[in-house]
């Protein structure tokens, strides 16, 4: 007992040192304009003997603005698919087995197939003998039809399958975005969250997470004349002075000379609009009554014009097989570029480069020496980009051409985000905003400035009163309380936790109760005094009795913060990790702190304390 | 040895705490059901944010005085019901809060009409509409329709459409469309700068949560509560003794429900920070609670024989400086932001200090008393299994009245 204020004061020392030294990234970092914080000017700032530079106070997307998102996948829909693309697997199968059956539809909202059949027993013990009944039951037979569903298991596997791959997905596009510290986080209900600080555009931001970026591709049947009847029933686009901008209202027919496999040439009929609205009405009234829709789709693609405006874009339909040769799944790796071949109307513009995977590549291999000769459409998101000529085997490298008409940087931009979705693969199942938190870059500078003087007022009334109250002892509580948030700050710096305006308020809270700890000490050194214990005895003294009132006190609040810290997101958990560091530094010092200050300051026989 | 300092409660204090419990605690029944009853939606209802209720929420500035009820009239003509429009903060920073549809959920008479008017232009397959989503319709077709016809029609059946998304078909080559309405902030802040150009209104924060998120965070925060509540009653219990437990349980529920009587009385917004302040306050409540238990602890020690009720009015008095003044530093603590906060920042420190008080309050008259209470049943309750053996022992308790 006697020397050991000894080595407590230099661990107090040294736990101050290493504070001051821990924050010293933080100083700069603050020091900075915030413009400046995330760029080399801060970086080369860092003294080369302070703690990484990485390790820094950070500010909460509440107080430095940003987005946060929540983002629903609808997993829902993605087993509607997933039944929906069973029920065609089902219905080729038992074509190939030659079960005979009438039709394999959806059913039930879609979450069954449902064969219809005239031989309910051979179907069901077909398709569950061949390993769908690794996957599937069949809940029954009704109305001629024998329904098959997913077990249970095996969609919850799938569900969450889905959002894993969401998140995937979404934490690929913002990493190629290039935000500076994205927080991308799983959550219960099919939700993930998005943090994306000192980001400023919701919408670009909501556009490009929530793009489902599905590439297919298909192959045109220019073959087939289905559409042909309609140039007796459409105005034909060409006028008098041939193809020009605005084309008739509501739409007209064109035609363009495509070379087929056999080596002849046809004039496929197609066709036109303004809009894509306009195309599609007119495709949904002429076009679809004369498709089988089991083979055949209409795809719509982009084109342009020169005009007096430079060039004016225009919708077209393109005639395809409705087969999806195959996706953008095989997609490795995507690209921006600029088209330097000498086509005519190609060059210059922008495209984007894709290489496939290994797999992707000889599937491409084998659809392309298929379909040599004939056209292959590539589509994004339901939309043609682009059809040219199968030339030669294509096998891991294509391109997308964009269509033309705008202004090339703008076009260039685009390119950059499809070849970012591409190579950040596609989103299973759409995905819905479900929260979303946007804070202007104005506010968070104004809410730090009232945050820091609210915060500066309550330590120094806090600061005040103690010294008012204990003199001497209040002193040291006061220094010890300093410490406290020089500690708190030290380890939030350290660990990388950010400071929202919560946390703010929980900072000032922390210091507030910690001072608590010292009002219990001094009363008890008091009433110690009071029934005539020497100084020594009764700091002793004072300082063991409150010991487990102090630890129990703390740890309650602690059990608070803790679940708190489960339970909230963003600034409120900001609130709740501060509380806790703070309820942890206060702790240590006002009991190891203290203490030793109090036993230095009266080491000698003659020494006084000021209670 | 000088000995010079003063004390905020005289050495020697003698208040009865322990006899004027009955007092305290038909007192406290009486606010805290009065709270509970005002929290009733029915009768009155807590102002649940954005966080809880859904809908959104955003903060305006402008850089001249606007009139509130001329924002609220535009966001009406904009075919929004149920805006609220304050001022946020000083008078003179032209600061609004704007808060649109507290349950931002379609409901089904909403989900009938949309589907009705499009199903009476467009030849709808199947459709699908999920109310946890709340905001969003699933449309199938025979035959597709164009999307800006397809919001003409819904936005004819009077419900805001913030777009119509063509997706990917269930089945291969064919397309679904989702309509998703809402998009309410985005509407808002086009029409507001418009509306008041000259104003230059400024939108520095846009809270947008769906309604099952809300209801999600609303049941996880009761969740959240009560398991702080009852791992501390917990740790207590190990502490001390189990039969402390009760008192400190009571305690809990007292401060918590008076910290909600804050949010439930002003009307002010009840958000997640406020969730923090009433998990918070369960934390620091006890600590009183603790100071107490543990002087009565030492002084069951110290005077053996002497009658439980006592014991806990010595302790009491003897604790009473410190419990003051450590609730009193904490609350100082509080001023600056009392002072300099705005919005969820003030509500925080002012219920945050309602909840202090109340943690004082409920250590001396509710906590404490409370464990002579639960001494007296155990007590009674061990003399009525002794049977009429003998007259039952005088239970602790009855000296406290001096």
């Amino acid at each position: 007992m006697e020397r050991s204020w000894y080595w407590r004061v230099a661990l107090v020392v040294a736990v101050t040192l290493f504070s001051l030294w821990q924050l010293v990234p933080s100083w700069f970092y603050f020091k900075l304009p915030p413009e400046e914080r995330t760029t080399e000017a801060y970086e080369r700032a860092v003294p080369g003997w302070a703690p990484h530079s990485a390790k820094h106070l950070n500010l909460g997307l509440d107080l430095q603005g940003g987005i946060h998102l929540s983002m629903g996948v609808d997993v829902e829909r993605a087993v509607k698919a997933k039944v929906a693309r069973r029920a065609d697997e089902i219905a080729e199968f038992l074509k190939s087995k030659g079960v005979p059956f009438e039709s394999a539809t959806t059913t039930a909202g879609g979450t069954r197939v449902a064969v219809k059949t005239d031989a309910p027993d051979q179907v069901k013990s077909t398709l569950l003998d061949a390993g769908y009944g690794d996957e599937m039951y069949s809940p029954g037979t009704a109305d001629g039809a024998v329904t098959f569903a997913f077990k249970d298991t095996v969609l919850r596997d799938f569900q969450g399958k889905a959002v894993e791959q969401a998140e995937k997905t979404i934490r690929n596009r913002v990493d190629k975005w290039g935000v500076s510290e994205p927080d991308i986080k799983r959550k219960a209900n099919n939700q993930i969250q998005i943090q994306l600080p000192g980001f400023k555009d919701p919408e670009k931001a909501k556009e490009l997470l929530g793009r489902t970026a599905q590439l297919e591709f298909k192959i045109a049947d220019d073959e087939n004349p289905a559409l042909d009847p309609l140039r007796q029933q459409l105005t034909p686009c060409a006028g008098p002075d041939g193809f020009q901008v605005p084309l008739p209202q509501g739409g007209c027919w064109t035609s363009e000379t495509i070379e087929l496999p056999n080596g002849s040439a046809r004039s496929v009929t197609m066709l036109t609009a303004n809009t894509r609205p306009e195309l599609e009405k007119l495709i949904q009234e002429k076009a679809a009554p004369l498709l089988d829709p089991q083979k055949n789709v209409i795809g719509i693609g982009e084109d342009s014009v020169p005009s007096a405006a430079g060039r004016t874009p225009y919708y077209r339909t393109y005639l395809l097989r409705a087969k999806t040769e195959l996706t953008g799944d095989y997609i490795a790796d995507a690209r921006a570029a600029i088209d330097q071949s000498q086509q005519f109307g190609q060059q210059g513009r922008p495209l984007v480069q894709f290489t496939m995977s290994a797999e992707g590549g000889r599937l491409m291999q084998k659809l392309t020496s298929e379909n040599l000769r004939r056209r292959m459409a590539t589509m994004l998101d339901d939309k043609v980009e682009t059809a040219p000529y199968i030339q030669g085997e294509i096998s891991t490298n294509g391109q997308i051409t964009l269509g033309s008409g705008r202004n090339p940087q703008e076009m260039f931009e685009e390119a950059n985000e499809i070849a970012l979705v591409l190579k950040a693969g596609a989103l299973p199942a759409p995905v819905t905003i479900s929260e979303e938190r946007t804070v202007g870059a104005t506010l968070g500078p104004e809410l730090v400035k009232r945050g820091t003087v609210a915060a500066l007022v309550g330590l120094g009334l806090v600061l005040l009163f103690m010294l008012f109250y204990y003199r001497g002892s209040g002193l040291v509580a006061d220094v010890a309380l300093a410490l406290n948030g020089l500690l708190v700050l030290a380890i939030m710096a350290m660990i990388g936790t950010t400071l929202t305006l919560p946390g703010i308020a929980g900072f000032v809270l922390t210091l507030g109760m910690a001072v608590d700890a010292n009002v219990l000490i001094n009363e008890r050194i008091r009433e110690e005094l009071r029934a005539g214990k020497t100084i020594k005895v009764a700091l002793q003294q004072g300082y063991d009795k409150v010991f487990w009132t102090i630890v129990d006190s703390h740890v309650t609040t602690l059990v608070a913060a803790l679940v708190l810290m489960n339970y909230g997101s963003g600034p409120v958990r900001g609130f709740a990790v501060t509380l806790t560091i703070g309820l942890i530094a206060s702790m240590f010092t006002s009991i190891v702190v203290t203490r030793a200050i109090m036993e230095y300051t009266t080491r000698h026989e003659t020494a006084r304390l000021s209670v | 040895m000088r000995f010079k300092s003063f004390d905020i409660v005289p050495h020697g204090t003698k208040i009865d705490f322990v006899g004027k419990r009955r007092i305290a605690v038909v007192l406290s029944l009486i606010v805290n059901a009065a709270i509970l009853l005002w929290c009733v939606p029915a009768i009155h209802g807590l102002n649940f944010g954005v966080d809880f209720a859904g809908g959104t929420e955003m903060e305006v500035k402008f850089a001249k005085p606007v009139d509130p009820g001329a924002i609220r009239n535009g966001i009406e003509d904009l075919g929004f019901k149920g805006a609220s429009v304050q001022t946020y903060g000083a008078e003179e920073e032209h600061t609004f809060l704007i808060r649109v549809e507290r349950i931002a959920l379609m409901s089904d008479e909403d989900v009938k009409r949309v589907v009705d008017a499009v199903q009476a232009r467009f030849p709808v397959e199947s459709w699908s509409f999920n109310p946890e989503i709340g905001d969003k319709i699933d449309f199938q077709f025979k035959q597709p329709p164009a999307p800006q016809e397809l919001q003409a029609a819904v936005e004819g059946a009077g419900i805001g459409v913030r777009e119509v998304r063509a997706e990917q078909g269930l089945a291969a080559g064919t397309r679904s469309f989702a309509v998703i309405t809402q998009g309410i902030g985005e509407k808002i802040e086009r029409d507001l700068s418009t509306r008041f150009a000259e104003a230059k209104p400024e939108v520095r924060r846009v809270e947008y949560v769906g309604p099952a998120v809300g209801r999600e965070l609303r049941n996880q925060g009761v969740k959240a509560v009560l398991y702080a509540m009852a791992l501390i009653v917990v740790y207590i219990g190990l502490r001390f003794d189990f039969r402390f437990s009760p008192g400190v349980i009571i305690a809990l529920l007292h401060d918590a429900i008076v910290t909600l009587g804050y949010f439930a009385f002003t009307g002010r917004e009840f958000n997640l920070t406020s969730i923090a302040v009433v998990l918070t306050i369960v934390g620091y409540s006890v600590n009183d609670t603790v100071v107490i238990y543990d002087r009565v602890r030492e002084n069951q020690a110290k005077y053996k024989g002497r009658p439980l009720a006592d014991i806990v009015n010595l302790s009491i008095n003897e604790t009473l400086g410190r419990t003051f003044l450590t609730s009193f530093a904490t609350a100082l603590s509080l001023v600056g932001l009392l002072v300099y906060g705005v919005g969820t920042l003030f509500d925080f420190a002012a219920a945050m200090l309602v909840g202090i008080i109340s943690g004082t309050y409920s250590t001396w008259y509710i906590a404490a008393p409370m464990t002579i209470w639960f001494e007296d049943l155990a007590a009674k309750k061990k003399a009525r299994a002794a049977t009429a053996a003998a007259a039952p022992s005088a239970p602790a308790g009855r000296a406290a009245q001096k």
